[in-house]
């Protein structure tokens, strides 16, 4: 069910923000629903500047932001109590080290002292700090740095969690235990995460809803699992053994189907050995028949589910209508968001 | 892993009002900055003129429980330097010089009133305000330029902390330095004299004392904190900052000094024709009557020798510094010297007033448009 307006983490109404004669938001209106929901978007879509627009930090030449139902340019300090913002670009006091640093965050969010630092060194354990947590921050690894700015956010217990480029610099395990993270807040404590990014299959690995930023424009908002959802019902197969022959066995059973990449990491086999098919799944019996097929043929069924298209596809066709560049957007490397945006 | 590792808890507690985070930036600016072993170094030797001024106030109350006052006074008028006791010299000479209106004998309780508070005047802007602006100009500098640099901003209004509440608090940092240098060894002086004194109702007669000391402390810390400011929030480069500070008031100094020294010059030359003149017409006069009849003319008593720098800081210049709001320092001064009820004339305070009010207003306003605007950018 879908909150009212009062009552949505974040509510923007026809929002226009410009700098100098550039408008940066051309009367963006969108909802950011309870969950995790992934803004993406090219370099200079106005990302940045729509995280700062709900943070009261930017005057807005139009439009209303709602965040919890109250107004960041009249309640600053209100709706800021209730976010926490890990920024794209690096940001530390110096001198300070990683403990002091979060429980410096959770001082200023109005915690007190002895419970600011029993707190922090609570957050850091969750994020698996170790003991560099003691070392100044500016000395730190980019990961640990990630991880530090990470607990600095969510130290304060906010209800809403901005994230920009939350993986950036992590490793693929440290990458996949931060998305483990952001889901446990998200799924366990209620918490509405909304992360900017440009790696698209992080948003479609975690995220419930997406909206695609381009041009200053909202072209795209929705669930992930719609959004990708292919023009034509159509299921997918995972298998190891002749798929080919099975193809074939298909065709000659009047179904349509072709052979597709699997998956990554779907199943302990080596890629040499499995396959992925796609197949019309309009009419009744088409999954009876897929089943028959795969027995006659020999083929293992790893997993059978509905298909979805890859986010990526279909951002770069929401972004198509914008006169955007493709290579803008994913050719780029993720965290060279531009100052505008 | 941590041994403990209760995995991610909401928190319940009860959270401090907004204001609570100037404390908090305050607490850690103080922090970082006193680990720099050179504002360690200066805050220690800021303290030490204290003790040449400790021994001025020792040898006035020594002098007054001797019942040396009289001898003291005579010794003035007859225009000796009274240099064996130190600062005091200057301002006894000066203090105890003119004779009493009413021909009564000496007071000691209202001289003591004068002296204590030239004596503290003296301290305050001589040497403090001197280290003041060498200890603003170690620690402001830093303070919001290496926030810009470090893209600290984002740390703080990212959180609910307004531009006020961060202003405030980046001034609470310099503000303790400048009372810990200027205000509490002010204080401490005005004890000591308590302590030194014949009887504890000296606190009594001195009461409003250490109220000017504050007073005079805030005048001091409030324009030269935020002008320190001010230039560190219009730079990332703290070096920029420190160089446009000590600039500022070296060539204000200099250019203060310039002036005054022109006006002295076009002051004398005045002197010198009038005397040609006068002596011309004395020719004439001798010619016409046949006797002598100039003048012989009156040397002023100078101030003690070593001393002049304090004895002027201790307000014991008659003239009107007309430069004075050029300069930080001279104007600072001058409204020191006002709030302890030396400089009691209206068109030598108001000058250096309204510059120091201007100072104040233009840095709040660069402040205000700065500290945020990489955010607005």
């Amino acid at each position: 069910m879908i909150p009212s307006a009062a009552a949505l983490p974040v509510h923007l109404t026809n929002v226009v923000k410009r700098y100098g004669r550039r408008t940066v938001l051309d009367g963006v209106s969108l909802d950011v629903l309870p969950g995790i929901t992934g803004l993406v978007g090219p370099n200079g879509a106005g990302k940045s500047t729509l995280v700062r627009a709900m943070l009261g930090l930017v005057r807005l030449a139009a439009g209303t932001v709602r965040v919890f139902g109250l107004d960041p340019q009249r309640e600053p300090r209100a709706v800021r109590q209730s976010i926490g913002v890990v920024p794209e670009d690096e940001c530390s006091v110096p001198g300070l080290s990683g403990v002091e640093m979060v429980r410096y965050a959770a001082q200023l969010a109005g915690l007190p002292g002895i419970e600011a630092l029993r707190r922090a060194h609570e957050v850091l354990d969750w994020c698996d700090a170790g003991q560099e947590r003691y070392r100044p921050v500016e000395t730190l690894s980019v990961g640990v740095r990630q991880k530090v700015a990470f607990a600095a956010a969510i130290v304060h217990d906010p209800q809403l969690v901005i994230l920009d480029e939350p993986t950036n610099g992590l490793d693929p395990l440290e990458r996949r235990a931060m998305l483990g993270r952001l889901t446990t807040l998200a799924r366990e404590h209620g918490k509405t995460i909304l992360i900017s990014t440009h790696v698209l299959p992080d948003v479609q690995a975690i995220c419930e809803r997406v909206i695609v930023l381009a041009g200053g424009r909202v072209r795209l908002s929705g669930s992930i699992r719609e959004l990708t959802l292919p023009p034509a019902p159509e299921d997918r197969l995972e298998g190891i053994g002749p798929l080919d022959d099975m193809l074939m066995s298909l065709a000659g059973r009047g179904i349509t189907a072709r052979r597709v990449a699997p998956a990554p990491e779907a199943a302990p086999v080596s890629p040499a050995q499995r396959g992925a098919i796609l197949f019309d799944a309009s009419s009744a019996g088409s999954v009876p028949a897929v089943w028959e097929a795969a027995r006659a043929t020999g083929v293992v069924v790893l997993s059978l589910e509905r298909a979805q298209r890859a986010l990526e596809d279909v951002f770069l066709e929401a972004i198509a209508q914008a006169d955007v560049p493709a290579h803008a957007a994913i050719g780029s490397s993720p965290g060279d968001d531009d100052a505008t945006a | 892993m941590p041994l403990h590792d209760v995995g991610y808890r909401p928190w319940r507690g009860k959270r401090r009002g907004y204001g609570h985070a100037v404390g908090v930036i305050a607490g850690t600016g103080i922090r970082l900055a006193w680990t720099s072993r050179w504002l360690r170094r200066a805050v220690f030797f800021a303290w030490s003129p204290a003790l040449l001024f400790a021994a001025s106030f020792f040898a006035f109350e020594q002098a007054v429980d001797q019942g040396q006052l009289g001898t003291m006074q005579e010794q003035a008028r007859a225009g000796r330097n009274l240099d064996g006791v130190g600062v005091l010299g200057a301002v006894l000479a000066r203090s105890l010089g003119a004779p009493p209106p009413d021909g009564r004998p000496l007071d000691a309780n209202s001289t003591r009133h004068m002296v204590w508070a030239r004596l503290l005047l003296a301290f305050m802007r001589a040497p403090q305000a001197v280290l003041l602006a060498v200890v603003v100009g170690l620690v402001a500098p830093t303070l919001i330029s290496r926030d810009l640099r470090a893209k600290a901003w984002l740390v703080y209004f990212t959180r609910p902390v307004g531009k006020l509440e961060y202003i405030l608090g980046k001034m609470a940092v310099l503000g303790v330095l400048v009372a810990a240098i200027t205000m509490l060894p002010a204080l401490a002086l005005w004890a000591l004299g308590v302590l030194v004194s014949p009887s504890v109702w000296v606190a009594v007669a001195t009461w409003d004392l250490p109220l000017k000391i504050i007073l005079a402390s805030l005048t001091l810390a409030v324009p030269t904190v935020l002008m320190a400011l001010a230039y560190s929030s219009l730079t990332a480069e703290s070096r920029i900052a420190s160089f446009a500070w000590f600039a500022t008031w070296a060539a204000c100094w200099i250019a203060h000094t310039a002036l005054t020294t022109a006006d002295l010059v076009a002051a004398a030359e005045v002197t010198r024709l009038s005397r040609e003149a006068a002596a011309q017409e004395s020719f004439f006069a001798d010619e016409a009557f046949g006797e002598f009849a100039s003048v012989p003319p009156v040397r002023p008593r100078s101030a003690p020798r070593g001393f002049r720098w304090l004895s002027r800081a201790a307000g014991l210049d008659s003239e009107i510094d007309r430069w004075a709001w050029l300069s930080p320092y001279h104007a600072l001064g001058v409204v020191q010297a006002w709030i302890f009820g030396i400089e009691t004339r209206w068109r030598a305070v108001l000058p250096p007033l309204v510059s120091l009010l201007t100072v104040t207003a233009v840095s709040i306003l660069v402040l205000w448009r700065r500290v945020d605007a990489p955010a607005r950018a």
